[in-house]
């Protein structure tokens, strides 16, 4: 039990080598570590909180792109592959994702969670199971079908067209109290009317007694034999993000490493925990497809709720098929430039008509195919915080990005617009419904040369039943460890077909149980 | 369509080798180190007042100039000399670890290196001593390359020459973008929490319900 208030700690407020105790280390704070230290908490654990990146609240979120992308991104929002072939984005300050993210609330398909238990081994991670933590949350965060009276006219393009077409969709639930619409969601809400962690759990656990410590970076874990013993952590400059040569540990009962999919295997290969050569593979990030059009009237893509409706027509292909999620991004100049083709006059002239212009998502559901072992996560220099992401397109993903563009252009051109482009890096312009397959057929299918991008990372420390073949158990206790724990989006043996967010909050709340009976 | 076209490899190494090296792999970098064609200098350009953080005085012209072929003049858009393209590419690649800065140095020069232009086709001159229109064709050919590694290459000097125009609110104007709501103001004048047994300020975010299970 802790005696002293709760706190938030930045980089600078140490300046000495610090050694802290605590029962539970948390090691990331977006969906899966603020859930998680919440309960902890709620249980009357003390608990130490460690975030890599910054602490920012509403008091700093201005809503530009150029200051919100390095303070509240993973290497400043240009994250990719090596090959440069899928731009990740994903959070990295104090709520994780969650700070950044477009609000789009589903719960786990049971369909995911069946074949997480017919394939993985996966034992009592059901439905029913989850269903009175999804409820809690949902509660907690005010999730709900945002109503289509308030659905801007970016989602619009995509609900009229799946109308047109007779395909299948939905209103998004959503975080969100006191939503005024605004669209800024992606730099950070303004209002605090998101619910994310930053806002909720993280500080009703700090109300609870726990510190948390923004601008550190987690080097390893203190490894024993069948235990760790704590973490140890250098502290980053919070303006330069070069380490500040004070070095923070924090010895603890059990460990919690939540750092999503990409960090989180990092951190234990850099402890030298590889579980069986399993950590870093089966990394899978629901490659993005995007199909932008030109629209008779205004979109101005950047205003009102940046996701409201979504269609789930083409998630289900058969075998041998990716399925894909069809969704609407938020369109903003910075990251429009970046990720649409072209460049001079051409480009230029495409960024023009950005007020016409809307896109539509196709977010493919990878890791179900037998055939789709998925990306790989490594290390590069130990010393640097950059890691290797390895994720090949294959023949699989090829086959669904065409699938998805034609599908994409059909809704846009139904839905009005006046012509359609591929995001080719040489650009296809469709001009006519007529024209969508031969164009898309003709168009070039290869890594580098179609914008891929993601925002949703998953896998890197499998759970499953056999050691040999997965990282953590059904317990996300990681195999041969009495008190390490991996609690985020890295669990999931396969991609979700859905926005990861709640499936995470659902799985660490219900993990929770499992890291407080370590913790003695 | 685009058809691809034949495209030598390196001497002494397979296209599957460079693939396999990946971005910016050794021996496709050894050759922007040496050779004669690889000395024949490059045009230099005036430097920021307040210097550079990571590029050569070399490096930086090539980004310039590849911004210039990037971002052309156009009727109701900052220049790329008003943005300070170049400069801020530099202040963007000054923020990432030791590693990426040396890949980008490495890119900057292989892309500017007249022996690697050579191999790849068949151009001698560095890339700012061409003309416009053979810039240009000097960027599609990375751009549509059949060797994954410059496409790569490509990309990666895209991004950061286009982040270092766009970054720039001045551009809102001309894309039609009118800037963040007028209610992000109010964010210097509120309240930051950070516990330490201070009252936390009621909010959207606070739970007034009774505990959840």
């Amino acid at each position: 039990m802790t005696s002293t208030p709760g706190r938030i700690l930045a980089g600078r407020d140490l300046t000495v080598n610090t050694t802290l105790h605590c029962d539970v280390a948390v090691v990331g704070s977006g969906a899966g570590g603020s859930v998680l230290a919440e309960r902890l908490t709620a249980r009357g654990l003390d608990v130490v909180m460690l975030e890599e990146g910054g602490y920012w609240t509403r008091r700093s979120f201005d809503g530009r792109e150029d200051h919100s992308y390095p303070r509240l991104y993973q290497e400043m929002g240009n994250r990719a592959t090596d090959d440069q072939s899928v731009l990740i984005l994903q959070g990295r300050n104090v709520g994780g994702g969650t700070t950044v993210n477009w609000c789009t609330s589903f719960r786990t398909p049971r369909r995911v969670l069946e074949h997480w238990r017919d394939h993985h081994g996966v034992k009592g991670l059901t439905e029913e199971a989850l269903v009175p933590h999804w409820e809690a949350i949902e509660k907690r965060l005010h999730i709900a079908e945002w109503p289509l009276d308030r659905m801007n006219a970016n989602n619009q393009v995509l609900w009229d067209g799946c109308g047109k077409l007779g395909y299948s969709r939905g209103l998004v639930r959503r975080n969100v109290n006191n939503c005024a619409n605004l669209g800024y969601c992606g730099l950070g809400c303004p209002l605090d009317a998101k619910m994310s962690m930053g806002v909720t759990l993280i500080p009703d656990a700090v109300e609870k007694g726990m510190t948390v410590v923004a601008n550190a970076s987690v080097r390893r874990l203190l490894v024993g034999n069948r235990r760790v013993g704590g973490v140890e952590a250098q502290l980053l400059d919070p303006e330069t993000e070069r380490p500040t040569g004070v070095t923070l540990t924090v010895m603890a009962k059990t460990v919690a490493v939540c750092g999503g999919a990409i960090n989180s295997p990092a951190l234990l290969l850099r402890s030298s925990l590889d579980g069986n050569g399993n950590v870093g593979k089966r990394f899978f990030l629901h490659p993005v497809v995007i199909m932008s059009a030109l629209m008779p009237e205004p979109v101005t893509a950047w205003t009102g709720a940046p996701q409201s409706a979504y269609s789930h027509q083409f998630i289900d292909r058969g075998p041998g098929k990716l399925g894909f999620l069809l969704e609407v991004p938020p369109i903003m100049p910075l990251i429009a430039a970046s990720v649409f083709p072209g460049f001079g006059e051409q480009h230029q002239a495409l960024l023009e008509t950005l007020p016409y212009t809307q896109t539509t998502i196709a977010i493919c559901h990878d890791g179900l195919l037998p055939e789709d072992p998925g990306g790989t996560v490594k290390l590069r220099d130990p010393e640097e915080r950059r890691v290797s992401i390895d994720y090949p397109l294959r023949p699989f993903h090829f086959e669904a990005f065409r699938a998805a563009c034609k599908e994409m252009a059909r809704i846009q051109f139904s839905a009005g617009a006046r012509e359609v482009r591929s995001l080719h890096s040489n650009p296809v312009l469709i001009k006519k419904a007529g024209d969508i397959d031969a164009a898309m057929d003709a168009a070039p299918w290869e890594p580098g040369r179609v914008r891929v991008a993601t925002a949703h990372q998953m896998g890197g420390c499998a759970m499953g039943g056999d050691p040999q073949t997965s990282v953590v158990d059904s317990t996300l206790r990681y195999h041969g460890m009495d008190n390490l724990f991996v609690v985020d989006g890295s669990v999931f043996p396969t991609a979700l077909g859905v926005n990861p967010q709640e499936s995470i909050f659902g799985i660490a709340r219900w993990a929770s149980q499992y890291v407080a009976a370590a913790t003695s | 369509m685009d058809v691809p076209h034949p495209e030598p490899a390196p001497v002494g190494l397979s296209r599957r080798t460079l693939i396999r090296r990946g971005l910016l792999g050794g021996a496709l970098l050894a050759a922007g180190g040496a050779g004669f064609l690889a000395l024949q200098s490059g045009t230099t350009v005036a430097l920021p007042a307040d210097g550079l953080l990571v590029f050569t005085p070399a490096q930086f012209a090539v980004l310039d100039a590849v911004a210039r072929r990037m971002v052309r003049p156009r009727a109701g858009w900052p220049t790329v000399d008003q943005v300070g393209v170049a400069r801020a590419a530099d202040r963007i690649a000054a923020r990432v670890e030791p590693s990426a800065q040396k890949e980008l140095r490495q890119l900057l020069g292989l892309f500017e290196n007249g022996l690697a232009g050579f191999l790849f086709g068949g151009r001698t001159r560095p890339f700012t001593r061409l003309d416009g229109p053979e810039q240009d064709a000097v960027l599609t050919e990375w751009r549509d390359s059949r060797v994954a590694v410059r496409r790569t290459g490509y990309a990666a000097l895209r991004t950061l020459v286009l982040a270092g125009y766009y970054q720039s609110p001045s551009i809102w104007p001309a894309v039609g973008y009118g800037g963040p709501p007028r209610i992000f103001e109010d964010g210097p004048s509120l309240p930051e929490w950070k516990g330490g047994g201070e009252p936390r300020p009621d909010g959207n975010g606070v739970w007034h319900g009774e505990p959840l299970p």
